[in-house]
């Protein structure tokens, strides 16, 4: 009989992400000190993130996430802030649904718009930090 | 926190019995058997056919016995979704009530064919009240015997009641069987249904294969058209092997007292929802503690997705179920919570354990040595605060 095939609907790398997220604020977020914060999605809906950015000579030199959402959602904000991480923010605001998916090895189907969601948290935090400045 | 060295070394932990249940051996059994024999198409009058024909009617008096039913009011299916399919057929352009948290064979053939659909309200554990059923507006009602989702079940005998009691209209009754044959006793008789419908392979039996238990003398239209098969009543060759894996299992489930062994679970199932309210904070239960399936359980977590609960799990080596939109890839949360709880962050943030037969409490000592932990970690990453709404 031929091996069973047990591996998820989900790439290597989006089950890595998942099972390991990167720079995600654990607990009270009042603890991270931060520049500008950017929430989208709605809990109801089943899916909202939120992203925590620090910012100096536009660039973001630190940011976290939390998210309440399936693992497509968390491995893509994950991914998201890998992406982001030392970029200016107009070269953060480019990363686009396409470049995350693409960074975690393809997203099935009906889980893209998770990380569509992901790049929103962090254009409106952007847009916040921008107002503030 | 890293995967762990648990889901490479232990053996995996099936906890997903209500999707479907394990192969009993004395079905395999049956079935390699058969397999071997020179059986014919069971239509034919040869000795092949014969043979095969014999063979469905063992077991079509097999699943009659287990359910207290007539061998001639038997009708073998592919499963439930097309059991349920051909009641709403029998009922099509006629008007129909339906409990709000039936499976979407019945809620969706329902909607395609009846002439009026309405929808029974359930509390908030699932059962519907057979006081505020309106009778006498509908030809056919249908309320599940057990919820898939929650164990819940149903108050069949009280609606059979009020249902059969009027004088001046004709009301018919029909359950979906499928989550409560096996665990608790299912008598037609007794419950005094005119149609009911299960599937082999909730009972230990094979996939591919179901029954649908039509009332001698109620209406009937078939579903399937072009054959003489099922006395007319279902066209298409019979699914021999399928059938007499059925078969085997109804006789298993009658020999052994199925239902009585399937009541020792309800204690691992009670221990496991105790543990989880007490050492899982923020954590609620869905389901019923009474008139509940022995083995199911529906929890749910705040601020920690079903989804990705669901596959924490997994990665640990154990198989749930989750009513989370995001699993089922419809982005709706399941129905049966949102009637039950209203609140679409509980449906999203559910879980539904449904333990097998051989369920020991090992394996309630497994499942918490690592639910804690994939919790916190959820809540902990989550936008959502937790609070007091629906935690202990």
């Amino acid at each position: 009989m031929e091996t069973k095939n047990r591996s998820w609907i989900y790439s290597d790398i989006v089950k890595e992400h998942f099972l390991n997220p990167r720079n995600f604020l654990m607990g009270d977020e009042e603890l991270y000190t931060c520049d500008a914060v950017g929430i989208v999605g709605n809990p109801v809906c089943g899916d909202q993130m939120k992203m925590f950015l620090r910012v100096e000579h536009d660039t973001i030199i630190d940011l976290k996430w939390k998210t309440y959402g399936c693992a497509s959602a968390i491995a893509s904000t994950s991914a998201l802030s890998e992406l982001a991480k030392g970029r200016t923010l107009d070269a953060a605001l480019a990363i686009g649904p396409k470049e995350i998916a693409g960074f975690l090895g393809g997203l099935p189907e009906h889980k893209f718009h998770c990380s569509v969601l992901g790049h929103e948290a962090l254009a409106a935090a952007i847009n916040e930090y921008r107002k503030k400045a | 926190m890293q995967q762990s060295i648990s889901s490479i070394t232990s053996p995996r932990l099936y906890l997903d019995n209500a999707a479907t249940e394990k192969l009993l051996p004395v079905v395999q059994d049956a079935m390699i058997a058969a397999m071997q024999e020179d059986l014919g198409n069971a239509a034919a009058l040869h000795a092949e056919g014969c043979c095969a024909r014999s063979y469905i009617e063992d077991a079509r008096a097999k699943v009659a016995r287990l359910i207290h039913a007539q061998p001639s009011e038997i009708i073998f299916t592919s499963g439930g979704t097309e059991s349920n399919n051909t009641i709403m057929e029998t009922f099509r352009s006629q008007p129909v009530a339906l409990s709000s948290i039936e499976h979407p064979s019945i809620l969706e053939s329902a909607k395609a064919r009846a002439s009026q659909v309405d929808f029974l309200p359930v509390d908030s554990l699932g059962r519907v009240d057979p006081k505020l059923i309106a009778y006498k507006k509908y030809s056919l009602i249908s309320v599940m015997l057990a919820n898939n989702e929650l164990g819940t079940i149903e108050p069949l005998e009280e609606i059979a009641a009020s249902c059969h009691a009027q004088a001046d209209h004709i009301t018919f009754l029909h359950t979906d069987a499928t989550q409560a044959i096996s665990k608790i006793k299912v008598d037609v008789q007794a419950l005094d249904v005119d149609y009911l419908s299960f599937s082999a392979h909730k009972i230990g039996g094979p996939l591919g294969v179901g029954v649908l238990y039509v009332r001698q003398g109620v209406p009937f239209r078939p579903l399937l058209l072009g054959g003489h098969q099922e006395c007319g009543r279902r066209a298409g060759t019979s699914n021999t092997i399928g059938i007499i894996g059925l078969g085997a299992a109804a006789d298993w489930c009658w020999q052994e007292w199925s239902c009585k062994q399937w009541s020792k679970v309800a204690l691992l199932r009670d221990e496991l929802c105790e543990r989880i309210l007490n050492e899982v904070p923020y954590s609620s239960c869905n389901s019923s503690m009474q008139n509940c399936l022995p083995n199911i359980l529906n929890v749910s977590f705040q601020g920690a997705e079903g989804e990705s609960i669901q596959l924490y799990l997994d990665a640990e080596g154990i198989a749930v179920g989750t009513g989370s939109a995001c699993a089922a890839g419809d982005l709706q949360p399941s129905h049966v919570i949102m009637a039950t709880q209203h609140d679409a962050e509980v449906a999203h943030s559910s879980i539904r354990f449904s333990l097998p037969l051989d369920t020991k409490k090992s394996d309630i000592d497994r499942v918490m040595s690592v639910l804690p932990q994939i919790v916190k970690k959820l809540q902990g990453m989550s936008t959502i605060k937790l609070g007091a709404k629906h935690g202990n």
